[in-house]
């Protein structure tokens, strides 16, 4: 009767023991990433109050006044509606070529939303123009003692 | 009989070069992240047509609670200016990126104050936004 030969395969695994550090970097590695990622924005260019000042005396300026209805905007005094807004902006900067002539100055009120005041802007810059703002002074009287 | 004594060795164990180097990768990207400021809870408007922005030495933020912060910190409307154009120095045009980052619902009252402290600091501003879907 022929002998079988036995054959010993030794099992080879992976340790386990590295099991929990890898499960551990891996976390910190995908936290790191998420936590990295590149922002995205507009860039605005602003002019600085100074030179604002003196383009004001030379050129009359858009206006847009804003306020917390998001429905209607006040453009040169007029009340618009947030949707003609475009088309209107668009036939008052027609013909002006000059970069200081297409400044359009905000006026917001101070109970206005960042989300409406970007919408605004970001349509403003988008027909080509530049935009300044223009706030409201704070001062403080002091009444007679 | 003499009996021969072996020498130990004794070794830095190598396999765990791999997980050193890679673990010091990591710490070394977090505090290259220098303005941290993923503590902060705010709301980003939405916008379209957006860039991606790389980051930037100066990060102000108004967060949900209207307070203000540069780089992480909390800092006072009066001195930001100054806060901003210490951080951004004397770094030439182009490098003078300030990120603005405004929770959608603070009011005009808080980030005008804030965008003028910017212009007058001489930092190029970039609001942060998300894109609109």
């Amino acid at each position: 009767m022929p002998r079988e030969r036995i054959t010993k395969k030794l099992l080879v695994e992976p340790a386990a023991v590295a099991t929990g550090d890898i499960a551990f970097n891996l976390i910190v590695f995908f936290l790191v990433c998420a936590s990295t990622q590149p922002d995205t924005g507009r860039r605005q260019d602003m002019p600085r109050s100074e030179q604002t000042k003196q383009q004001e005396t030379k050129t009359q300026n858009i206006e847009l006044a804003l306020t917390r209805t998001r429905t209607v905007v006040s453009l040169n005094g007029d009340p618009v509606k947030t949707g003609e807004l475009p088309a209107r902006l668009r036939r008052l900067l027609e013909g002006k070529r000059r970069p200081e002539d297409r400044v359009v100055v905000v006026k917001s009120k101070p109970d206005v939303p960042y989300d409406h005041w970007i919408a605004t802007t970001t349509l403003i810059q988008d027909l080509g123009a530049s935009i300044t703002i223009q706030r409201e002074e704070e001062r403080t009287i002091v009444v007679g003692q | 009989m003499k009996i021969k004594r072996r020498a130990m060795k004794a070794d830095v164990p190598s396999v765990a070069m791999g997980d050193i180097a890679f673990n010091l990768l990591i710490f070394f990207v977090i505090l290259a992240k220098a303005q941290d400021d993923s503590h902060l809870q705010w709301q980003p408007a939405q916008a379209k047509q957006l860039e991606g922005i790389a980051s930037s030495k100066v990060s102000v933020m108004i967060d949900n609670k209207n307070k203000l912060h540069l780089n992480g910190q909390e800092i006072g409307q009066a001195q930001l200016a100054k806060g901003i154009a210490d951080v951004l120095g004397s770094a030439p045009q182009g490098e003078r990126t300030v990120l603005l980052k405004v929770h959608k619902d603070a009011t005009a009252m808080y980030y005008e104050a804030v965008i003028e402290a910017i212009s007058e600091a001489g930092g190029d501003l970039v609001h942060i936004l998300e894109e609109k879907r």
